[in-house]
């Protein structure tokens, strides 16, 4: 009994500390100092500044790199084309030196890319890219992928798209844009109520939630066409769909047998079977990157916490072993790490824990801090969150860094989606 | 844990007690009250004045108030057969979206349970849930969220 007390004891006093704020996860990574520089003949001076402002753009929200400031370039661009002398670089301290010429095509561009270290004194790559019939912008993230993979290892994320929910007062619409924020645009308008946007994986449909004369339902959204198909219309919920990695299922929550549970749509046979069959809530499933495993939330203890479950068969396992309310689970595309929003005393954060539940890394807090996405490459992840009654979607490395807003404050955005490749 | 129990009991007790005061005091002149009036009043239930039920956070569990209320309705639902309703789950804005989605349903559920426990057909009762979709309340703070966590009755 007194042992008891005196552990009751500390746990409060722990709490208290503790519950004044996450202790967010900072990796003490420093970024690499990138020098870019691209060539063009003098009359494509405009489509010159693009692709560089683009692919450093690019390369710089990664907060993998740094770009040093090209007033401190010892050599022009048409000089280290010819020849490196790489003593210039690392004179100025650059870990990374990339140089492009860019020339136009009969129809688009061409962009040879050089990858240097001039710390090792040698070229890590070289390549040249095409675009034929697709935008200069396009081509430059393409350049950026090239020079993301030739330095980290990792394929680049910046030819990837986001999709997000604009809440206009009763009214929601859906926004597609690049995953840097360009080429905005609306693809579907004045839905009652929208949430819970999901990207099949060859990015042609979405699966999303919304609610038509009052009842929610599941339909999928032709992104070519803007035809929408109802796939789930039962009574009760319908809510939270997600595709599964091959693009043949979506697993969802529906409540018609009486309670929250998943269930697992095929769109093949165009049959609902049920997944969990427990009292408790169940919702919200995400799909392990192999298609064997869902994991999702679940009040089955008593409060919400992230447990996965085999596709083919066995108990539901916890993963969560922290705070007393974790929701929102969304499996790594890498397969190593759940992100989840996790809750301190009445703080949220956005987190993310091993499969296992151990080792887990405070991200960001915000408030309302919901809808985790992860980028393709496992790299970022999006979330939303509130400042002064307006949502935004912000953007944070998962290694842990800076959490940055990437829409603006004269609109409520939330729901971000982050396509699959 | 104890001592919180017996506070909430005492609690408990004093609001009960308060209950009868208010009672009381709404009888200012019983005596001349003839049968036939009473037994009208129990013919035709009056339509409750609260539509709503409220909940504790991350909570569907009807407390002695929400009772009270749905046993008024319930009573109004048996004396009127035709009418059918839909209970609306509603959820404070704290706490991940899609899971009070889950929880708005649960509370809408519970209420519906209810009221078929009461004996209201279930054929004449549909549930949804908005989650926290749609506040009464736009705002933060306790005062607030007390009042989106809650059940909306909705004549059909």
């Amino acid at each position: 009994m007194r042992l008891s007390l005196v552990l009751l004891l500390s746990y409060c006093l722990s709490w208290t500390a503790q519950a004044a704020e996450f202790d967010i996860y900072q990796s003490d990574y420093r970024p690499l100092q990138l020098a870019w520089m691209v060539h063009t003949d003098i009359k494509y001076d405009v489509e010159n500044h693009l692709l560089h402002d683009v692919v450093e753009n690019d390369l710089t929200s990664s907060q993998s790199f740094a770009a040093l400031d090209p007033l401190s370039y010892l050599a022009p661009v048409d000089e280290a084309l010819q020849q490196v002398d790489y003593s210039d670089w690392r004179i100025i301290g650059a870990d990374v030196l990339v140089l492009c010429r860019l020339t136009p095509l009969k129809e688009g561009w061409q962009a040879e890319v050089q990858v240097h270290d001039p710390f090792r004194s040698k070229q890590l790559s070289s390549i040249v890219l095409k675009a034929p019939d697709t935008s200069l912008r396009t081509l430059a993230h393409r350049v950026a992928n090239h020079i993301y993979r030739t330095v980290t290892g990792t394929p680049g994320h910046f030819t990837s798209h986001i999709l997000f929910i604009q809440k206009r007062g009763a009214f929601s619409d859906l926004i597609h844009m690049d995953q840097d924020g360009a080429n905005r645009q609306v693809i579907g308008k004045n839905f009652t109520l929208l949430l819970s946007p999901d990207w099949s994986p060859d990015e042609h449909v979405v699966a999303l939630n919304t609610y038509v004369g009052n009842h929610p339902r599941l339909e999928f959204f032709d992104l070519a066409t803007g035809t929408r198909t109802t796939f789930g219309n039962f009574k009760g919920l319908n809510s939270t769909p997600e595709f599964s990695p091959d693009g043949r299922y979506v697993a969802a929550t529906l409540s018609y047998t009486g309670n929250a549970e998943i269930h697992i749509y095929d769109l093949k046979t165009k049959r609902w079977r049920q997944f969990t069959h427990h009292p408790g809530i169940d919702t919200t499933p995400t799909w392990s990157p192999d298609g064997k495993w869902i994991a999702f939330a679940s009040n089955r203890s008593g409060s919400p916490q992230i447990y996965r479950q085999a596709l083919d068969g066995g108990a539901a396992i916890r993963v969560t072993t922290v705070a007393n309310y974790n929701t929102s689970p969304v499996w790594s595309p890498k397969g190593d790490r759940i992100a989840l929003i996790t809750r301190k005393k009445w703080e949220y954060a956005l987190a993310t824990v091993q499969v296992d539940g151990s080792n887990v890394r405070y991200l960001a807090t915000g408030k309302r801090i919901e809808s985790p996405s992860w980028s393709p490459n496992a790299q970022m992840l999006l979330y939303s969150a509130e400042n002064n009654g307006i949502r935004q979607i912000f953007r944070v490395p998962s290694w842990g860094g800076r959490a940055e807003a990437i829409t603006s404050v004269g609109m409520d955005a939330s729901d971000p989606a982050w396509s699959r490749k | 844990m104890k001592s919180e129990r017996s506070m909430k009991l005492a609690i408990a007790v004093i609001t009960i007690g308060m209950l009868f005061v208010g009672c009381a005091k709404k009888e200012p002149a019983p005596e001349p009250a003839p049968a036939p009036t009473t037994a009208a009043v129990s013919e035709a239930p009056q339509k409750p004045s609260s539509n709503s039920v409220y909940f504790a956070f991350d909570s569907s569990e009807l407390d002695a108030a929400a009772s009270a209320t749905l046993d008024a309705h319930a009573d109004w639902l048996n004396a009127n057969p035709d009418v059918s309703i839909t209970i609306e789950g509603n959820c404070d804005e704290r706490g991940s979206r899609e899971y009070n989605l889950a929880l708005g349903q649960q509370r809408a559920d519970s209420v519906r349970d209810y009221l078929v426990s009461r004996g209201v057909s279930s054929t004449r009762i549909d549930t949804v849930s908005f989650g926290e979709e749609r506040p009464a309340c736009t705002g933060s703070g306790e005062a607030c969220w007390a009042q989106n966590r809650r059940a909306d009755i909705v004549t059909r």
